[in-house]
């Protein structure tokens, strides 16, 4: 997907920041929520104060036109200049450079539905450290006809009102990206898989759970366009070319690699998965093999004995 | 329970279904009945003055096996585990910020250490103590009360357990740091596993004799590394770890798993990790020729002593025979992930060609 937002740049967004900023909202208001419980002994039963937004930097890395953001920290939020903590902010920076000493401040997130007048402060005053900040921004509130991730990411855009410049925020689109363990973590936590080796078995079943639910959701994907389509072919829906050029050239793309190259290697890889499956099946006879030829002895040692001892009496 | 069957779409019931068949609940609820939102966010709040009386009560003092579980939150376990794979074949380390509950420990969030290293660096605490108090003072800050429960670090392929050099490690922070718990965890299995490999140790007091042999899960432990593991693995025990999530956590999880499936589906675990598995067989290889060794010594050597012997021989070759049959099971799941993908994706058959050929591949064939 393109980014929309006029600098052309692409955000990567990793899902550790989304529980990050997650987990750093849910404890500033369980803190707050706390206290009125240990009042009034009743957890959250009355309406409790609305939840303080939270404030933290977003850490990551920009390669050429691609905003990958790795990993936040908490900030502190300062009222008397409606600004972040600046002394706070340097120190943290300087605390996370030493562990991950490639990662650069990005920008910042905080909570809310909607980027407010004041946040624009904020932002310029993290000017001088990202000359264009990007400005991350979740919406606490679960929703869950919501079918969208409730983050936007915002950068800022200077555009010329009534004569005079002024920052505006343009939202800019996103994709989540991760790595390969941190994807695993994720379904992890997400389907609570048993934690414990189980046996094959059950492995086996949660391998093919989650190929499912994937494949599952690629052909409800599927035929939310089918549908589309086919509304649009009886006239329903405005015709839309740009959006039947994408279909088109979605559909183009299969079969995905037809080539000689990818079929040997395929075949290869296949043949090794083969090949490693015979050996273990070797090793596993060999076992019992060994297994059986141990009993063996012992039975025809006992034998020998026992004959021995008869032969003498 | 209500609100979990009110999900319209089925992507959402197929996994909730798996939360339920597990016996999953969103969150250690106190108790039951209560509102899901108030109450599945009670762990996250912190009790300052409960945890003090804990910490003055000191019930672990009397009973060295008094921890026996641990909950770690969703946060802290990506956290981990991703800062343990950016380590790559390298060892890191980091703590765990967390509080208690009862016999529990809970292990709310994790920070990182400017330590990184072989296993004989990783004990190298002194350098990051001055960093670990800095880090947590700004934490503190900013509203992170929970204080330090433990440490993390990586073992790269060998499986989760305590080194010699850990266990003392562990040793001296229990004396002093009570309480202290220990996490392991493996990035490299746990890409090839597709599972994440963690495991979460306290260790016994010095000259303390475990009750009787709690039985481990069984693992897979190279050659290099199986002295070190045998010599120390009497000194500590393992806790069960459960995770835990917010219901915002749990909530953006589920949004998350709309724009998931596409790693799920163009991940390939077979790809990345070959050098992994090509080392684990060559150490397999390794494995039985010892084995062979031994098994041929005993038996042209005095029969008398060979059934005492013979026990833990069997039990070598028990286990190679389960290393490799896990091996093997890693590998098929990668290539069925993959065969699924090609008949997905390449099976697209031109008129021409039939619908069977190219998404059945055979053995490979010379032509």
């Amino acid at each position: 997907m393109a980014s929309s937002s006029s600098s052309g740049l692409t955000f990567k967004l990793h899902p550790l920041v989304l529980l990050n900023i997650s987990d750093h909202y849910t404890r500033v208001k369980s803190q707050a929520t706390g206290a009125y419980a240990g009042d009034g002994s009743s957890a959250g039963a009355d309406s409790p104060p609305p939840p303080p937004r939270v404030f933290g930097c977003v850490i990551g890395v920009q390669r050429g036109r691609t905003v990958e953001i790795f990993n936040s920290f908490e900030l502190l939020y300062d009222p008397s200049t409606h600004s972040l903590d600046r002394a706070f902010l340097e120190k943290k920076q300087e605390l996370y450079k030493k562990v991950f000493p490639n990662f650069y401040i990005l920008g910042w997130y905080s909570t809310g539905s909607d980027a407010q007048e004041s946040d624009m402060n904020i932002h310029r005053a993290l000017m001088d450290v990202n000359e264009s900040p990007l400005y991350v921004l979740l919406n606490p509130s679960i929703n869950h006809a919501q079918k969208d991730l409730p983050i936007t990411i915002y950068e800022s855009e200077l555009h010329i009102i009534d004569g005079i410049p002024q920052l505006i925020f343009a939202q800019a689109s996103y994709t989540i990206e991760t790595v390969e363990a941190e994807r695993i973590s994720v379904d992890h936590v997400a389907h609570l898989k048993p934690s414990d080796g189980g046996s094959a078995a059950t492995q086996l079943a949660a391998h093919l759970t989650g190929t499912h639910s994937a494949i599952k959701m690629l052909n409800s994907r599927i035929r939310v366009l089918h549908h589309y389509l086919l509304a649009m072919q009886k006239g329903e829906i405005p015709c839309e070319n740009s959006l039947l050029r994408q279909v088109s050239s979605l559909l183009r793309r299969l079969p995905t690699i037809e080539s000689e190259k990818f079929r040997d290697d395929f075949l290869m890889e296949y043949n090794d998965t083969l090949l490693v499956s015979y050996l273990a099946m070797f090793t596993n006879c060999s076992s019992t093999m060994n297994e059986l030829v141990d009993k063996f002895n012992t039975a025809y040692e006992r034998h020998i004995r026992r004959g021995g001892r008869t032969s003498f009496i | 329970m209500d609100a979990l069957n009110s999900y319209a779409s089925s992507a959402a019931m197929a996994q909730q279904t798996w939360e339920l068949e597990n016996n999953i609940v969103t969150m250690d609820a106190p108790s039951g009945s209560a509102p899901e939102n108030s109450a599945s966010d009670a762990i996250f709040h912190y009790d300052d003055a409960a945890q003090t009386k804990f910490q003055r009560e000191k019930p672990w003092t009397s009973d060295p096996h008094y921890f026996k579980r641990v909950k770690i939150s969703a946060l802290a376990l990506l956290k981990m585990v991703v800062h343990a794979r950016s380590g790559g074949t390298i060892e890191v380390m980091g703590l765990m910020q967390g509080k208690t509950d009862g016999d529990a420990i809970i292990v709310m969030d994790a920070f990182a250490l400017p330590v990184e290293g072989t296993e004989t660096r990783v004990n190298a605490q002194a350098d990051a103590y001055e960093y670990m108090v800095e880090y947590s003072q700004t934490n503190k800050q900013a509203g992170r009360l929970e204080n330090v429960v433990g440490w993390y670090h990586s073992h790269p392929g060998y499986g989760c357990w305590l080194s010699g050099i850990d266990v003392n490690t562990q040793m001296l922070n229990q004396q002093y740091q009570e309480p202290f718990l220990a996490v392991v965890i493996d990035p490299t299995r746990t890409v090839s596993a597709g599972k994440v490999e963690i495991g979460a140790f306290r260790t016994y007091p010095n000259g303390y004799k475990p009750p009787d042999d709690p039985i481990s899960e069984y693992q897979t432990i190279p050659l290099n590394k199986i002295e070190d593991f045998g010599v120390h693995c009497k000194q500590y025990y393992s806790l069960d770890i459960t995770y835990f999530k917010s219901s915002l956590d749990c909530h953006l999880l589920d949004l998350l798993w709309n724009k998931y499936w596409v790693n799920t589906l163009s991940s390939s675990p077979l790809l990345g990790n070959g050098d992994y598995v090509a080392g684990q067989i060559s150490d397999l290889a390794e494995k039985l020729e010892q084995a062979e060794n031994q098994l041929s010594h005993s038996r042209f050597g005095p029969l008398v002593a060979a059934p005492q012997r013979k026990k833990e021989e069997e039990s070598q070759l028990a286990k190679i025979t389960r290393d490799s049959a896990k091996i093997t099971v890693e590998q098929v799941h990668g290539l069925m992930s993959q065969v699924i993908k090609d008949i997905l994706f390449n099976s697209i058959c031109k008129s021409g060609k039939s619908q069977t050929e190219p998404s059945d591949p055979e053995p490979m064939v010379e032509t």
